[in-house]
């Protein structure tokens, strides 16, 4: 049916001209939209020297690879790749595993006011975050958990999104299965496990990629909860590379390079799971 | 009362298993909701009546100080402007670019995948390393555009260095990461269009751009409404952008955004009084945004029959 109504929609099919403008148009736009990207790549491979001269080349005289290796030497990277697996895969399998929880219980476990304790719930996604920076922060040092993992791992699960999504999925499971698994003995941790997810695995694997790629590319909670170098997450340790280039410290070709250590996981993950992202990022707009 | 009691007393023996099990489901996500979520809110809200330096050893009852403090505050209107600037610039650019895109996407094309992961891409990308990379694209010498000015035979402009040019840069950032994430949407929507309205249409001898004007943006109203409102609340809690690229400056207020301003107040000033009142005008500004969006959407989106 998609292709019968995009014939409709787009204007004229069959003359050559218009389909040439289109495609030149998609072009330049892809163009435009990739040319941060390229040039990212193209001044990670310069020379010092070469970055020096003006106008800059659009493609270098010999690439560097080098250049990586100054970079991962330029900063701890390797303790900071170390932090942000660590902290974004635990936040992640933290809030995705008490939001299948939550989301079950308001979904099929019979309790007194369910509704409202589910509204209660739903609400929170209208509140921004940066509202809760200064209290969190304050909670924090009071349990003493400023620059430690528990500090980027723990106050960033407590999310109102995934229950939303993982709740919504449910309500669409044709209930006769659950009734049937029911009559059979199962408990609801049984149905939970040997049911509901089986089922909703697609949802699932969206949810869980949008929530790594939310802790893995966050930066202001963990630029305030943690002030040593061996407790950033990449991304704060790029400001500070960034911050010691403005003293003439870190060269702009190693800064690009440093820069693609962070993307790199992120567009491999994107190339090879690219439908289930795009299906959890466009579930996530809810959100807002 | 006394029956009141008996009723519960009942229903618990009779759903008693059920409820518990309910409660060991939600329990510690509700734990971690109270702590992280429901009590800063309050907080925020008592703490914005307080003067505080968070090394004090308690904050001082202040009653409106803060709040009087903010609203004459010029700084506090800027960073409201600049944020009301960056925040309407970047939704209408970007989603005005990604109509297009989306109405060019929608026919039968080669490549229409290649499109849809380079233009999603950006998405994607952490915002922090998409700032400092546009950083060097915008940079006088190191960036791809100096080629350009370089055979004009002119200096290009110094966009981080320039009070009037700051604010922009970072827009640049966000219309970036936007064009692609709304075509996606917007191409989402087109193909779900019924195909009988322009069958009619072309029956009737519409041309293209009345069916656009007549059709397609009604029966799309829904979803551009939808993007409108999210994108611009998502847009007004722009940081990332600013702490990279310029801090705010390049003379403080010039380039700040809302959050940045908090964060700033908060965590470099200390002023955790002043940093609540500011959190706690975001919230209601925000809660209206969202009430709005309700009440609007009901009056002019078309929903379909």
């Amino acid at each position: 049916m998609g292709s019968s109504v995009a014939a409709h929609v787009g204007h004229t099919r069959k003359n050559p001209l218009t389909t040439a403008a289109v495609y030149a148009s998609l072009l330049a736009a892809c163009m435009l939209l990739g040319l941060p990207f390229f040039w990212m790549v193209v001044t990670s491979l310069k020379s010092p020297h070469e970055l020096a001269g003006y106008p800059p080349s659009w493609w270098p005289e010999s690439l560097r690879w080098g250049n990586y290796i100054d970079a991962w030497r330029s900063a701890p990277f390797g303790r900071m790749y170390v932090n942000s697996l660590i902290t974004g895969l635990a936040a992640t399998a933290l809030q995705v595993g008490l939001a299948l929880l939550m989301a079950y219980a308001f979904a099929f476990i019979r309790f007194p006011a369910r509704r409202f304790w589910l509204l209660l719930v739903l609400a929170t996604m209208m509140i921004p975050d940066e509202m809760k920076l200064v209290p969190n922060y304050l909670t924090l040092s009071r349990l003493d958990w400023i620059n430690t993992y528990w500090a980027l791992i723990v106050p960033p699960a407590a999310h109102a999104f995934p229950v939303f999504v993982f709740y919504q999925q449910f309500r669409m499971l044709p209930s006769a299965l659950i009734d049937a698994a029911k009559a059979d003995g199962a408990g609801h941790g049984r149905i939970l496990w040997r049911v509901v997810l089986p089922m909703s695995r697609p949802v699932l694997v969206a949810v869980t990629l949008v929530s790594f790629l939310g802790r893995w590319n966050d930066f202001l909670w963990p630029l305030i909860v943690t002030d040593t170098a061996t407790m950033r997450t990449l991304p704060v340790g790029l400001a500070y590379l960034k911050k010691q280039a403005e003293e003439g410290a870190s060269p702009w070709h190693l800064m690009m390079a440093a820069a693609l250590f962070i993307v790199i996981p992120i567009v491999i993950l994107y190339s090879i799971l690219q439908k289930q992202f795009v299906e959890g990022i466009t579930k996530g707009a809810i959100k807002g | 009362m006394d029956a009141g009691r008996r009723h519960f007393a009942r229903a618990f023996r009779r759903n008693g298993r059920e409820w518990l099990t309910f409660l060991l489901f939600a329990a510690p996500n509700l734990v971690l909701f109270a702590v992280f979520t429901y009590w800063p809110i309050l907080r925020s809200f008592t703490l914005s009546f307080t003067k505080w330096n968070l090394l004090s050893p308690a904050p001082k009852w202040a009653g409106l100080t803060n709040y009087r403090a903010l609203f004459v505050d010029p700084i506090f209107w800027r960073v409201a402007l600049n944020t009301l600037i960056y925040a309407v610039t970047v939704v209408t650019v970007a989603q005005a670019c990604a109509f297009l895109l989306a109405l060019l996407l929608n026919r039968p094309l080669r490549g229409r995948a290649v499109f849809r992961t380079v233009a999603f891409l950006p998405h994607v990308t952490t915002t922090a390393v998409a700032a400092l990379v546009w950083v060097i694209v915008l940079h006088p010498h190191y960036g791809p555009l100096s080629g350009l000015y370089a055979t004009l035979g002119v200096n290009g402009p110094n966009w981080l260095e320039s009070t009037g040019l700051a604010l922009l840069a970072v827009i640049a950032v966000g219309i970036w990461k936007e064009i692609g994430f709304a075509s996606l949407f917007f191409l989402a929507g087109l193909q779900g269009l019924p195909a009988d309205c322009y069958e009619a249409a072309a029956l009737d001898g519409a041309r293209p751009l009345s069916r656009l004007w007549h059709i397609t943006i009604p029966l799309m109203s829904p979803v551009i409404f939808f993007l409108l409102v999210t994108g611009f609340i998502a847009a007004t809690k722009a940081f990332d952008s600013v702490a990279i690229m310029t801090e705010g400056g390049p003379v403080y207020p010039a380039s700040s955004t809302y959050v940045y301003h908090l964060y700033k107040v908060g965590f470099r000033d200390f002023q955790a009084g002043l940093a609540s009142a500011l959190a706690c005008v975001f919230f209601i500004i925000t809660v209206a945004i969202t009430a709005l969006q309700f009440r609007m959407a009901s009056r002019w989106v078309h929903y379909g029959e």
